[in-house]
């Protein structure tokens, strides 16, 4: 990777940082952020838009929702999307894998978990660091300065994001690719350690799928309608939009009988949420 | 009378947009995102220096939550906000944080659930089928609707707030919000469960017998039998378990299956 390349992947990851993301939540957190997003911009620097797809597909499986309540986060996926993706693809490539194979989908599952752990500790960083211009920005407003709190708010943690990903991740992918390329050149799929790390990487994505899970389940019996989406695509090969309309016939039901036991007797959805 | 201009809403509404979490920390996660996007607002509604000052520290206490369907909150303040420079009765400090501080938490659960946790999801599921085999199409695809819909929704969401005022709240968390998110979160278990049934691919290639032409059977073929990916569901139901029920958070979950994947590779259960 020349070292232009790798500047423009650290300048993309100080975009889409998980929650602290410089061009904000939507289109920086949850819109850069994604790995999916990710891959197609690390593939136009890379040259191979296609193959770095594919090697983002996985990644993009694993941490398919991540909530951040209260700031706690599972993983910053800028690590995952911006030092993951471009040292799986490399890896990939020097292992000589099919990127679209079952191999490949798994040890970009690996990469992504150990980027998703870097990931944290830049999250914490850069969120440790925004308390130096936060109390600045107190000591200017008790002078009665107001204007602070726009340079605060947009600008500062501009020297956040420079400090704890663009440095980081810059120096990763320039230094890392070389290193994991000739580690990868002899990459054998039949040693048990390599075996080991791909049965890994199909493992972690139950992980994302759950935390997902988690986000949506209230109550232990809400499993039933879990395992009623999980059966019909796994036995009937149901796709996602067809499980969009099933969920959404439950959805409708459930909404009107709530509405009846209120005594509302016009059930009319409302459209105060987006339409799915 | 005062009146807040379309363009002063505008740009309040971008700042929120924008800025709501660009100095996040621990202490104060979105609060100078919130004090930035009422700066224009208060200083339209009041002309002096000192008026400024008083009124902003309105905004100083602690601040977070789902930042997207938060704008509605941002919207409320600015109706609030307007409505107390006209001096209207009962407007005060305490009263505009009661609603902030009441609405901060019923907003995160709608927002994390239907939005971080069902909507991007959906989204997300469909441009990873569209991207299959690399085709560029699938970002785009979600690049293009996830940035439309969610901006128009924010925008819309904040005027509403700013046009209902107070009264937004009963609309927030009334019976009419409840049975709607929780009629939503039904569509989402599942759209989770066909997702877990697409991506996640776990077997075991124990060989349990052979039949009459010597070719193994595995145990993984005869789950699958009995119940379609059965090993699949289990494993996603026990990280599920592990988190919801035991309280292991994600990280700690993660590299126990690391540990799971690896020994059940090396001792030959798994892969």
């Amino acid at each position: 990777m020349s070292l232009l390349q790798a500047i423009l992947i650290g300048i993309m990851s100080c975009t889409a940082a998980s929650t602290i993301a410089c061009l904000g939540t939507t289109v920086g957190n949850y819109t850069l952020n994604r790995p999916l997003v990710a891959s197609l911009f690390v593939g136009l620097i890379m040259g191979d838009v296609s193959g770095v797809i594919q090697i983002g597909i996985p990644m993009q499986v694993m941490w398919i929702a991540l909530v951040t309540p209260g700031g706690t986060v599972a993983s910053d996926l800028r690590a995952v999307s911006y030092i993951g993706i471009p040292l799986a693809y490399v890896g990939a490539k020097a292992a000589g894998l099919d990127l679209g194979g079952d191999e490949a989908f798994a040890l970009s599952s690996s990469i992504s978990a150990m980027t998703g752990v870097i990931g944290i500790t830049l999250f914490y960083g850069t969120a440790m660091m925004n308390l130096i211009w936060q109390h600045y920005g107190w000591a200017q407003l008790d002078k009665g300065n107001l204007e602070v709190v726009g340079k605060v708010d947009a600008l500062f943690p501009l020297i956040s994001h420079f400090v704890l990903s663009f440095l980081p991740c810059t120096l990763l992918c320039y230094y890392g690719s070389g290193a994991v390329a000739t580690l990868f050149e002899n990459l054998s799929t039949d040693v048990w350690y390599v075996k080991a790390i791909l049965t890994v990487g199909s493992v972690l994505p139950a992980v994302g799928i759950a935390i997902l899970l988690k986000s949506v389940i209230d109550k232990t019996t809400d499993l039933l309608y879990f395992l009623f989406g999980f059966t019909l695509a796994a036995s009937m090969g149901l796709t996602l939009i067809g499980a969009t309309c099933i969920g959404a016939v439950f959805a409708l039901i459930k909404y009107e009988m709530s509405m009846a036991k209120l005594g509302a007797a016009t059930a009319v959805v409302e459209d105060e949420e987006e339409d799915i | 009378m005062k009146k807040i201009s379309k363009k002063t809403l505008n740009s309040s509404f971008w700042r929120w947009w924008y800025g709501n979490l660009t100095c996040f920390s621990h202490e104060h996660m979105q609060t100078f995102g919130y004090m930035w996007s009422m700066l224009p607002i208060i200083k339209e509604l009041y002309p002096s220096h000192e008026e400024q000052c008083e009124k902003m520290q309105t905004y100083y206490p602690f601040f977070n939550t789902e930042p997207q369907i938060g704008c509605i909150v941002v919207g409320i303040t600015a109706g609030l906000e307007e409505a107390r420079a006209n001096g209207a009765e009962g407007i005060d400090d305490e009263m505009i944080n009661g609603i902030r501080a009441g609405l901060m938490g019923p907003l995160a659960g709608i927002g994390d659930s239907l939005i971080v946790g069902t909507y991007i999801p959906i989204l997300l599921g469909i441009a990873l089928g569209f991207a299959e085999g690399g085709s560029a199409i699938g970002p785009i695809f979600y690049i293009v609707v996830w940035n439309a819909t969610s901006i128009w929704f924010q925008h819309y969401i904040y005027f509403l707030g700013y046009n209902l005022g107070g009264s937004a709240v009963e609309l927030l968390v009334g019976d009419r919000a409840t049975a709607f998110r929780n009629a939503v979160i039904t569509m989402g278990q599942v759209i989770v469960g066909a997702m877990a049934a697409a991506w996640v691919n776990i077997s075991t290639n124990i060989v349990i017998a052979q039949n009459s032409e010597g070719v193994d059977i595995t145990l993984g073929q005869k789950l699958d039998e009995a119940y379609p990916k059965l090993l699949t569901c289990v494993f996603v139901l026990l990280c599920w378990y592990l988190m919801a029920k035991k309280g292991m958070s994600p990280v700690k979950c993660l590299l126990l299956m690391v540990v799971v994947g690896f020994v059940g590779s090396v001792i030959g259960i798994l892969g």
